[in-house]
């Protein structure tokens, strides 16, 4: 608070007087106070944002068939590779639900190497560099890999989460699924907001 | 009467049809839209989940090709409205009451329309509800529609059941009623001339009407037969009758002559040389006059009867009363030391021929004159018995009576049950009496016992056949 007084002291380049201080002293502390709250919703629909991609990223295990890993085991995987953006969020989405009877749990790995278990990869953006060679290995482990980084679908990911018209829509693409042996349900490609078909890149 | 009772039971029977079927098909129309709902909401899990509206409407599309669904739409967990469409534009948000916690799907009827809500689940958790509003117009249409074919079907059905009753009434019930009128007729007036008319078609009932008519012709015959035989007989009769009174009459009259030269001859002998005969042979002449005397008597008590029986009678009002005290006097007179008590009303009017009823009166105040002779005193009575629908009149005297076992002997000629010696008579009387009863239509009868007087009772019923 001081060092807002002093700055607006030397903003104005004088010394104020007391009754027009008292004003001016609560104008800046309304509009900081606007400020504070205009950022706590901002951390609210940051959350909610959060929550969204949790949701999905739940739901999506919801319209995807694991081929050869039927039955496998009796956890549904959902895990994190990278810096984790969803925080609590996403086990507290995911806290006492299930798959096809198969308990959700939440992970998080650091290598790519580690998600043989998993069910669902969410890349964090962190991993944007070296994301061929993570879906490269990915591929292999018949997982489906998601990300909210830019253009993740185009690069080789099976779903990207993307902002469509002020909402968390999301981006599919086939090829990978099928390379990674996974069946995506119709209903998912209905609300998809884009179906990539034929290979990346070219 | 008839006709109401199946038509009562015709729309009874349309009535529990029409409203089994409203059920059903209300219950169809449930059940196809609850399908409808569950196809729908299960292929909106994703656009719910993923809050697609777009996806959502496009599942929803689907719907509107469905006739009869008015609006639908998918909401959120929360009943927020995810996509939904309308049919009426100028219909805003449907008012949907909440799901109870157990139930999956709930219908409401309103106004016209049913609306079914259902849950959409995704791993056994609600993501959201579907609802489907339907117009019950179709149910009503159906309804109408019923209505119209049941009314027809009841009117058709009506006038051939019209068609068919007045085809039987006129081809078997007119007939018969026909036949039996006819009997009936037939019974009345006893005219066996009638027949009854054959039916238009050949079936049964002809050969009924055939038989009933031969059975006519029958009855027809032998009626004039009867008849016949009848007039036949009754001429013999008759004619035997009139022969025999003829005979008799006859005989009688030729007897005379030979009985009145008799009577006359000896009459003669015994006045003219009477003096001379000594007493046994003045006896004998004696015995023939009195012989003479006898059959005189029975000759005219013969003619009389013949006479009574052959004569045409006159029909004129006769005091019976008065008839019975002239000839009460006469036998007075003629037995003036005879104690005899006679009784008899003032007046006793009939109708009837006077000389026969006379004779009649004679006869019976006679016997009884002669019946009561050995006693030292008598009572001789002529009265009337009033009955029911006849008058019965009596000649009574407490004189000898006779015995009732012989009562059917009395009648006939030339039955007599005492003997001449006790009292005179020849047996014709009583006959003569009956014959007279018989030509005035009525009846004669007699009660008696020995010693106790005898009463005879007689009906003149000058209405009936006379002669």
């Amino acid at each position: 608070m001081a060092a807002v007084n002093s700055a607006v002291n030397s903003a104005f380049g004088r010394r104020v007087g007391s009754r027009p201080k008292i004003a001016a002293r609560l104008a800046i502390a309304s509009s900081l106070i606007v400020l504070f709250a205009t950022f706590a919703v901002g951390q609210n629909a940051r959350s909610t944002e959060s929550q969204v991609k949790a949701a999905y990223l739940y739901n999506f295990g919801k319209f995807v068939t694991w081929t050869d890993r039927a039955g496998n085991s009796d956890t549904f995987q959902i895990c994190v590779l990278g810096k984790d953006p969803f925080g609590r969020v996403l086990d507290s989405t995911v806290k006492g639900e299930s798959i096809d009877q198969k308990t959700v749990r939440v992970a998080r790995i650091s290598r790519v190497q580690e998600a043989a278990p998993c069910n669902i990869l969410f890349i964090s953006a962190s991993e944007q560099g070296h994301l061929s060679a993570i879906l490269a290995d990915a591929q292999r482990m018949e997982v489906l890999t998601v990300s909210d980084m830019p253009h993740f679908a185009e690069r080789g990911g099976t779903i990207g989460l993307v902002n469509h018209q002020d909402r968390i829509r999301f981006e599919v693409n086939r090829n990978m699924a099928e390379k990674s042996h996974l069946v995506l349900s119709s209903e998912l490609l209905k609300v998809a907001v884009r179906v990539i078909q034929g290979k990346p890149g070219r | 009467m008839n006709t109401l009772v199946s038509a009562v039971a015709l729309l009874l029977a349309c009535a529990g049809f029409f409203t089994y079927d409203q059920i059903t098909f209300r219950q169809g129309l449930i059940r196809t839209l609850s399908a409808q709902a569950q196809i729908v909401g299960s292929n909106s899990v994703s656009a719910i989940l993923f809050n697609d509206p777009q996806a959502a409407a496009s599942t929803l599309a689907a719907l509107q090709g469905s006739q009869n669904i008015v609006s639908a739409g998918i909401l959120s967990s929360d009943h927020r409205a995810l996509a939904q469409f309308s049919q009426d534009r100028r219909e805003a948000n449907v008012d949907i009451p909440p799901l109870g916690p157990g139930k999956v799907q709930a219908y409401w009827l309103r106004a016209g329309r049913v609306v079914l809500v259902r849950r959409i689940l995704s791993e056994g958790r609600t993501v959201g509800f579907v609802y489907l509003q339907a117009s019950l117009q179709e149910l009503d249409k159906r309804l109408k529609r019923y209505a119209l074919i049941a009314v027809g079907v009841l009117l058709i059905s009506l006038a051939a059941a019209n068609l068919v009753s007045s085809s039987f009434r006129k081809s078997v019930a007119q007939p018969i009623i026909q036949l039996a009128e006819t009997a009936q007729r037939i019974s009345r007036d006893k005219n066996y001339d009638i027949r009854v008319s054959s039916p238009a078609e050949r079936n049964e009932l002809a050969v009924l009407v055939g038989s009933f008519n031969e059975m006519l012709g029958e009855l027809q015959k032998s009626h004039d037969e009867l008849e016949q035989r009848v007039a036949e007989r009754t001429r013999e009769l008759v004619s035997a009758n009139r022969e025999l009174e003829a005979f008799s009459y006859s005989v009688s009259h030729d007897l005379r002559g030979p009985l009145d030269a008799i009577n006359g001859f000896s009459y003669v002998l015994l006045n003219q040389y009477g003096a001379e005969l000594d007493g046994q042979r003045r006896e004998l002449v004696e015995n023939i006059r009195a012989s003479a005397r006898r059959m005189t008597a029975l000759i005219d008590d013969l003619l009389n009867l013949s006479r009574v029986t052959s004569s045409a009678m006159r029909l004129e009002k006769v005091d019976l009363s008065e008839v019975a005290r002239s000839i009460i006097d006469e036998l007075r007179q003629s037995a003036p030391q005879r104690a005899v008590e006679f009784i008899a009303p003032e007046k006793t009017e009939v109708v009837g021929d006077p000389r026969l009823l006379r004779v009649l009166m004679d006869n019976l105040l006679r016997n009884a004159w002669k019946y009561t002779s050995q006693h030292a005193s008598a009572r001789v009575e002529f009265g009337t018995v009033p009955e029911n629908r006849r008058t019965v009149y009596f000649v009574r005297d407490d004189g000898n009576g006779f015995d009732p076992r012989a009562a059917d002997r009395l009648f006939q000629p030339f039955q007599r049950l005492h003997s001449a010696a006790e009292f005179p008579g020849n047996g014709v009387g009583l006959a003569t009496v009956r014959r007279i009863v018989q030509r005035h239509g009525g009846e004669v009868w007699a009660h008696g016992a020995i010693e106790q007087g005898a009463t005879f009772y007689f009906t003149i019923n000058s209405s009936r056949g006379l002669g």
